[in-house]
């Protein structure tokens, strides 16, 4: 006997199906609107060079907090998937706990901003936002939220300038890039990035994405379409997916010196574990930060794993230290109804408890 | 005709016509019991397409090939293994014979020379795509070389006469420019070597994909369990490709791998840059070293700009507390005891000044 029973006629059948709903996926393919990014309301408040600082309009019967809140992005990608759709937005979870919320959005860089390095980013670009922010609210503080790569950048602000930051909140952040099972770091030793960066100027977004897409070939290139079809049928659950499609390939291109930093320093010699990270005028040390500082890590992250978020507990002086695990991926920790329900509202209620 | 009236009617309809006749011959040509011959499903399909993408819109006809290349794998493995596959005989030996063609076919891509070397890339599409997402990243980034052009340039049986091309000294008045192309051609071989080799390395995971695949068909005999749609093997064979994937690629052999592609890319791409620069050089034009130099000295300028602009910032504040008595706003405060000495013999190392004017605006909403 073999486990295969597949008849036929039953295959006619399914592939019957799968054109039909090719069919009538076309159709909704060919209605869907233009793909919005970012749902909730905001306006620019700050801009330089290709930064844009927003602030989000507090809902109606919401009172703001007296902290304003800055979300601080990673470079890869873009920050839209904070605010992805109406009913899976954490930027809109945290205006409903009453945070007033910045973000920067890092724009797209080219080949003038190649020459950007990450103490440009920090003690320039995300420096300038804080004084903005505490000069517009009257205050010496703010609270800050670091995603990912934009985790790491506010782990290193603040280390740099702990007096500007009242509460520190990090989602899925890496920290020791070392850890078993890493494939990012484990690719990036082999590389020499000196040859890159000086050959390319700005790494292209395109690199970035063939290497995501390579942590999983098969799921993400491959059957991830397949899935794709038993939704096509649904003009709400394609425009999703579209969204979801359009965010995953908006790759910014990466300033080159950053980059370049950003690779040795951390895929490399993994600087915030072994030391010798060097920002402008600063060595970066995490014992210098001491405000309260949350973080939030998703145990099935397959590009964070949760134990190189939780490296940073040994590594802070902050006496006040919470870990929020959530069960479920890299993206789902933003867009997943699990997390709109549970993530979202934590956070906003840990930095309430403290503000 | 607009979309919509398509749509509503001559798109289902051709459907629909189409459906009709293709079951109509396959139930005619197998029974309905059951055919003895093997069906040619992924053609079908193919044909299906065929007839209806012509009329299908440019805006929707890309994303949907491409599912179309995954409807034609997995009905393809289904067809692969259906169970009268094998042309009768028992269903077991089938079965195996099915696995065995595949493993052929990925070792087919592992020795030998010319097609054979291409074997990989005939068989499955699915396996195409890692190297498919390297040649969309490489086509992307080279304008000049749509694809990636030396994939498939044999270089084996040319090895010893490229040796000594490249062996010999360049000589006279062209001699750099010589060496130059010489570089180039040496870096090309480097990075086709690399890129066959990233090839077979992913001939040699499909190969053990399919004895994956054949253990993890073992075990649901054993429970007793069967597969009964072309989704379901697919779903399986996908989770085989990955579970041996994330096996080999995590280790040290690989990122060495993965490092040659790479570096081996990089370093042809420097030097036909270099060589764009010389010929733009040549041409009085502005070239990326002079472009890139321009670059670098320009954000250093901004950097210092940047930071005199706040230091006159902080005096004037510090300037208008002292004769006004008062301290220093909360949020005007500028902080100075934080800033390491270098900065502060310099200037301080942040900068408001290209803060704009106004404050921040206020929602409406508040």
């Amino acid at each position: 006997m073999i486990p295969i029973d597949i008849r036929p006629d039953k295959l006619t059948q399914e592939m019957l199906d799968y054109t039909r709903k090719l069919g009538k996926g076309m159709e909704n393919l060919l209605n869907a609107d233009k793909i919005d990014t970012g749902v909730s309301p905001k306006q620019a408040v700050y801009k330089e060079d290709k930064l844009v600082l927003y602030r989000y309009d507090t809902p109606a019967g919401v009172t703001p907090r007296p902290v304003p809140l800055l979300v601080i992005y990673a470079l890869v990608n873009r920050p839209y998937m904070t605010d992805i759709q109406e009913d899976r937005s954490t930027i809109k979870g945290l205006l409903a706990t009453g945070q007033d919320v910045y973000l920067i959005d890092w724009g797209y860089p080219d080949g003038a901003d190649r020459c950007l390095t990450l103490d440009d980013y920090l003690n320039g670009y995300v420096d300038r936002c804080v004084d903005f922010i505490c000069e517009s609210h009257g205050l010496d503080q703010i609270n800050i939220l670091g995603i990912c790569q934009g985790g790491v950048f506010s782990l290193m602000y603040t280390s740099m300038h702990q007096d500007k930051v009242k509460n520190l909140v990090t989602m899925v952040t890496p920290v020791d890039f070392q850890t078993p099972g890493n494939l990012l770091s484990s690719w990036v030793q082999a590389m020499d990035i000196d040859l890159a960066v000086d050959t390319m100027g700005n790494v292209p977004g395109e690199l970035l994405n063939w290497t995501f897409l390579s942590l999983k070939p098969f799921a993400l290139a491959g059957q991830k379409y397949v899935n794709m079809v038993d939704v096509l049928e649904d003009a709400d659950k394609v425009k999703n997916f579209l969204r979801m499609e359009k965010w995953i390939f908006d790759s910014p291109d990466q300033a080159g010196e950053t980059f370049r930093q950003f690779s040795k320093d951390f895929y490399q010699k993994n600087g915030l574990i072994n030391g010798g990270v060097v920002i402008g005028d600063y060595e970066i040390d995490l014992k210098n930060l001491t405000c309260p500082l949350l973080n939030v890590f998703a145990l099935q992250d397959h590009l964070v794993p949760p134990a190189a978020s939780q490296a940073m507990k040994a590594l802070v002086g902050s006496t006040d230290y919470t870990e929020n695990p959530f069960p479920g991926g890299h993206i789902g920790i933003y867009v997943s109804g699990k997390a709109q329900k549970e993530v979202t509202p934590s956070i906003g209620k840990w930095l309430n408890d403290r503000s | 005709m607009n979309e919509d009236s398509f749509f509503s009617n001559d798109w289902m309809e051709t459907q629909r016509k189409y459906w009709e006749s293709w079951i109509a011959m396959n139930r005619k040509a197998m029974g309905l019991e059951g055919g003895s011959q093997t069906a040619p499903w992924e053609s079908a399909l193919e044909h299906w397409w065929s007839a209806v993408s012509p009329a299908a819109p440019a805006a929707s006809k890309q994303f949907m090939e491409r599912m179309m290349e995954q409807g034609k794998s997995f009905f393809k493995m289904a067809e692969t293994f259906l169970p009268t596959a094998g042309g009768g005989g028992d269903g077991w030996s089938a079965f195996s014979k099915a696995l065995e063609d595949m493993q052929k076919g990925f070792m087919g891509g592992l020795g030998g020379s010319g097609d054979d070397k291409n074997a990989m890339h005939r068989m499955l599409a699915f396996w195409e795509l890692p190297l498919d997402n390297w040649q969309r990243m490489t086509s992307s980034m080279s304008p000049m070389f749509p694809g990636d052009f030396l994939r498939n340039m044999p270089h084996d049986g040319m090895q010893d006469q490229v040796d000594r091309l490249l062996s010999a000294p360049g000589l006279g008045y062209t001699r750099e420019e010589q060496g130059a192309y010489q570089d180039l051609i040496r870096r090309s071989i480097d990075y086709q070597k690399a890129l066959q080799e990233y090839s077979a390395f992913y001939s040699k995971l499909g190969v053990k994909a399919v004895e994956r695949m054949r253990a993890y068909m073992q075990d649901l005999i054993s429970s007793g369990k069967t597969i009964d749609s072309a989704r379901a093997i697919y779903d399986d064979w996908v989770n085989c490709c990955e579970a041996v994937y994330a096996e080999e690629v995590s280790t040290p052999a690989y990122a060495q791998l993965h490092g040659k592609l790479i570096n081996s890319q990089m370093a042809l791409k420097a030097r036909m840059s270099e060589m764009v620069d010389g010929q733009l050089g040549a041409l009085n034009m502005p070239t990326r070293t002079e472009i890139r130099t321009l670059q670098d000295r320009l954000q250093e300028t901004r950097r210092e700009n940047k930071k005199l602009s706040h230091g006159l910032k902080v005096l004037q504040a510090q300037v208008q507390a002292l004769a006004s008595g008062q301290p220093l706003a909360p949020g005007a405060r500028v902080k100075t005891h934080n800033v390491p000495r270098a900065a502060l013999i310099a200037g301080p190392a942040d900068s408001k000044a290209a803060a704009p004017k106004k404050p921040a605006a206020k929602p409406t909403t508040k």
